[in-house]
């Protein structure tokens, strides 16, 4: 079987889809023009507001095997994909491929939904346990394929996946289907991922549960798009929002980290006026944005701006001027959402506008350094983030890929060991985010200095900071632990990887024993 | 040798172990693991082999961990079974060394970091850390019952473990009160010191190091075990003098506050505990020992620690305990000099190298011996990493 970039085996096809073996971050020239929806008009005085979510399914044209989008910005209290895949089943539609943005633990129900064949493909991250069902094996009829933020996007936009219908949760919008996240009693961030969906699907249905007479402002989704407009009880509840670890660490190894990383950036010289930078809402980012804030209020410097997932972490560094722009494609809590609607140096971006790998801007290119997270790293310093060490296939992408391949220098935290399980691995179960845009690994034990950056280690030696090859903290933490058995997979492939770029970077397959 | 009792050792808690050894036909034992298949033979081999090299018979074992490593284990294995035979001896057998560097006797000890011995989660924790000494405690931050599972766990932390800190102590139990049998074990594991709790009296200190001497060659332990007494009575604070200068393993007296503010009846305040500092400064360094301060318990009140320290530094400690990982860094910041007296001890050390052998000045002011040795003392205090330009 030929082998991609990084070393992995890639079929040639998958399910009767042919593969494109990935050939570096960005070695990918694109040719071909956008795609787009259907022209369609409307009269003056129409109505959009369809009677109930069931009828705009009905008048949507949906059909057996056909492809349903939607948005993941309530996160884990989304209320609106269950309710339309619920729906299709009362309908007797069937054979749908699922494209969501991605699924969250809350999504656990539609497992029935997939035995009964009314889902029989997803397309979208996967996170917790719909990931572990599909982990299994045989039980969708094409394996998912997985796609970063800025990936979905360009699939999207390039025609590469084209949606039937989009259905677009909005916490406010009118009649005529102009919608956000950031108004109504259950706002949810800014719906930016859905924009791209809304302009190339075949047919549009805003779902909302606060209706509004005309005009809802801002319009994130805008009414020449939108076919349908449906109401609902309620399409999320934004408690579901916060999930994982919004909350700073009190691990002494994790604050470590944290702490390591930013006095490496700072080494690096990047703590400085016009810096720009990326920090996500794991814990380890978290306690490090405190830690970058601290520095940058001892060294009187200011960042030009920051790129969210934002959270009340990053919304303090900007009321306080640390920061002077966040660029925000998702809200992590309410402050953030709260700031979003009265803050205009707070502004929401598409995926399209920070990641999209055929267009000719990125904002994740302009960011001086960034933090990422990872279940794995390998000596390589290839970051898996979907597969844990068992093989299981429990996490989507994000943006990691985009930040990654954009950051001067792509900062990877993590800790040496999770529980007994080494992190340091001699290959990535998954390889998500190649070595060729990874800097630095930050452990508790050290920083590994990828040997493309020189200049790096370099100063990081400098000023004194503990430079450790990724083998050397391997060492020090499998001795803890001894050897442990590895999955043996088989042919069977549950998941595709691909890169941002549209190409596939590893494959992950069926677990069929241990060794 | 045959288990005669069931007893149990460990707890269900992250990073930890849970080992219950039962008499039985044979011997069995299963695992029960969060990771899965992944470490399950692992775990199983690892415990059968242990109770290979002990000769055990007659056991059943189970094992329930929830992301211990392999020494955590190991450490709980050899408490349940010590518990069921009786007796600590079987289990004290020498380790593979670990490797590690000896330390100096005058080296920086601005911190000494409190990690509760039975702990292994915050042992994990205290890996990574670096305070200038790390100090495993067996004394106050472990109940009675638990004593003897915490000196294994000790034990084979000290064996296994990295430990980024650049000395290792263990606050073993008083000598009377279970102290002699926690140096049997860790000793094993080869600390650099051993902290004397509640000294009152030189004896105590020669008792100590006797058991030091024989320890040493029993375990190939390679340097000499220093001794850090901690003065924390009325009748400590008195034979301060005398302690400090009861062997030649002395490195340094510790306070502690707690004990000895409840004894005289005081409030805990920078008044009610200043003579006793000052004294216990004063003994210290009649012995050119060092001088270490009492802990600061409020760790969220970091100005107040840094104020402590700070007086601490002035009446002349040389650093302080503490016990939590963000105080380490106040206080090594308290304890470094200031620029103004490092530029000071930098010009004191220049001229008196240039001038060779005559009496100098800086700055105006006469260098002569004492003021060259306290220009030095600055200079070394200086942390690790800082360019002498």
């Amino acid at each position: 079987m030929p082998t991609n970039a990084v070393g992995r085996e890639i079929p040639g096809t998958v399910a009767g889809r042919p593969l494109r073996p990935y050939q570096g971050a960005f070695a990918t020239v694109p040719a071909g023009r956008r795609a787009g929806g259907p022209l369609k008009t409307i009269h003056p005085r129409a109505n959009k507001v369809a009677p109930s979510l069931e009828d705009a399914i009905r008048r949507s044209g949906l059909r057996d095997g056909m492809t349903i989008s939607f948005h993941h910005c309530f996160r884990d209290g989304d209320r609106l994909v269950l309710q339309v895949v619920e729906a299709c089943a009362r309908l007797g539609i069937g054979d749908l491929r699922l494209f969501p943005t991605a699924l969250f633990p809350c999504h656990e129900p539609l497992v029935r939904h997939i035995e009964d064949g009314v889902l029989t493909r997803i397309e979208g991250s996967m996170n917790g346990p719909i990931g572990a069902f599909v982990s299994q094996g045989g039980k969708l009829r094409e394996p998912p394929i997985l796609r970063s933020h800025g990936g979905r996007w360009r699939a999207v936009a390039c025609g590469e996946v084209e949606i039937d219908v989009a259905f677009i949760a909005a916490s406010e919008a009118d009649p005529w289907g102009n919608a956000n996240g950031i108004h109504g009693p259950h706002a949810c961030g800014p719906i930016s991922f859905s924009v791209v969906d809304s302009w190339c699907a075949n047919h549009v249905v805003v779902v909302t549960d606060h209706l509004v007479p005309y005009p809802a402002v801002p319009p994130t989704v805008e009414q020449g798009y939108v076919d349908q407009v449906a109401v609902v009880d309620q399409v999320g509840d934004p408690a579901g929002i916060v999930t994982g670890t919004l909350r700073i660490t009190r691990s002494p190894t994790q604050l470590k980290i944290a702490e390591l990383a930013v006095r490496a950036v700072e080494a690096a010289g990047l703590v400085r006026d016009g810096m720009s930078f990326q920090a996500g809402a794991g814990g380890i980012s978290l306690a490090a944005l405190e830690f970058l804030a601290r520095r940058m209020r001892a060294t009187g410097t200011r960042a030009a701006f920051a790129i969210g997932g934002t959270t009340r972490y990053l919304v303090a560094m900007l009321n306080e001027g640390l920061v002077g722009t966040i660029l925000d494609g998702q809200a992590f809590d309410e402050e953030a959402i709260t700031s979003l609607r009265v803050n205009p140096r707070h502004q929401p971006i598409t995926p399209g506008f920070y990641a999209d790998y055929n267009s000719l801007g990125c904002a994740t290119y302009m960011l001086d350094f960034a933090f990422l997270g990872g279940t794995e790293v390998d000596l390589d310093f290839n970051v898996n983030v979907n597969t844990h060490s068992d093989g299981q296939l429990l996490h989507g992408i994000g943006g990691h890929q985009d930040v990654a391949s954009g950051a001067g220098v792509t900062v990877i935290t993590l800790p040496t060991l999770r529980g007994r399980v080494p992190m340091i691995r001699d290959r990535v179960t998954t390889v998500t985010t190649p070595g060729e845009v990874v800097d630095l690994v930050v452990t508790e034990r050290g920083i590994a200095v990828n040997p493309r950056r020189p200049d790096l280690a370099a100063d990081l030696r400098r000023a004194g900071l503990p430079v450790r090859t990724l083998a050397e903290m391997k060492e020090a933490a499998d001795r803890l632990v001894g050897e442990g058995k590895k999955p043996v997979f088989g042919d069977e492939i549950v998941g595709v990887i691909q890169w941002r770029d549209g190409t596939v970077i590893d494959v992950v397959r069926k677990v069929e024993g241990w060794r | 040798m045959r288990p005669s009792r069931e007893a149990l050792a460990g707890t269900e808690e992250r990073s930890d172990a849970l080992v219950r050894v039962r008499p039985g036909r044979g011997l069995a034992v299963s695992v029960r693991t969060r990771t899965g298949p992944m470490y399950e033979e692992h775990i199983a081999s690892l415990v059968r082999d242990a109770l290979n090299e002990y000769g055990v018979e007659g056991a059943h074992v189970e094992v329930e961990e929830a992301g211990a490593y392999d020494h955590v284990i190991l450490a709980r294995l050899e408490a349940a079974l010590s518990r069921s035979v009786g007796s600590e001896e079987p289990f004290r057998s020498p380790l593979p060394p670990p490797d590690r560097p000896p330390t100096s006797r005058n080296r920086p000890r601005r911190t000494r970091l409190y990690v509760p011995g039975g702990n292994a989660r915050l042992l994990a924790f205290a890996d990574s850390l670096r305070p200038d000494c790390l100090l495993l405690d067996l004394e106050d931050a472990v109940a009675p019952s638990e004593k003897d599972s915490a000196r294994f766990l000790v034990r084979r932390a000290l064996a296994t473990m990295g430990f980024e800190a650049p000395e290792l102590w263990v606050r073993i139990n008083p000598l009377n009160a279970g102290g002699a049998d926690d140096i049997a074990l860790v000793a094993a594991g080869h600390p650099h010191g051993i902290c004397l709790p509640k000294a009152e009296d030189p004896s105590q200190v020669l008792a100590l190091a006797d058991l030091l001497s024989s320890v040493e060659g029993l375990y190939s332990v390679p340097w000499t075990l220093w001794i850090m007494p901690i003065i924390e009575s009325p009748r400590g604070v008195l034979a301060a003098a005398d302690i400090a200068g009861a062997s030649e393993r002395v490195v340094g007296l510790a306070f502690g506050a707690e004990d000895y503010t409840r004894e005289v009846g005081a409030q805990r305040s920078w008044e009610a505990l200043l003579w006793a500092r000052s004294q216990l400064v004063a003994s210290a360094k009649a012995s050119g020992v060092q001088a270490s301060d009492t802990v600061f318990p409020n760790v969220e009140d970091e100005e107040g620690l840094r104020e402590e320290a700070r007086r601490a530094r002035e009446l002349g400690f040389d650093g302080k305990g503490v016990i939590h990982p963000h105080q380490i860094a106040i206080v090594h910041d308290a304890f470094a000099p200031s620029a103004a007296e490092v530029a000071w001890a930098r010009g004191v050390v220049e001229e008196a190298a240039n001038e060779g052998r005559g009496v100098v000045a800086h700055e105006g002011q006469m260098i002569d011996r004492p003021v060259l040795e306290r220009a030095k003392r600055i200079l070394e205090q200086l942390p690790e990493g800082t360019d002498a330009d």
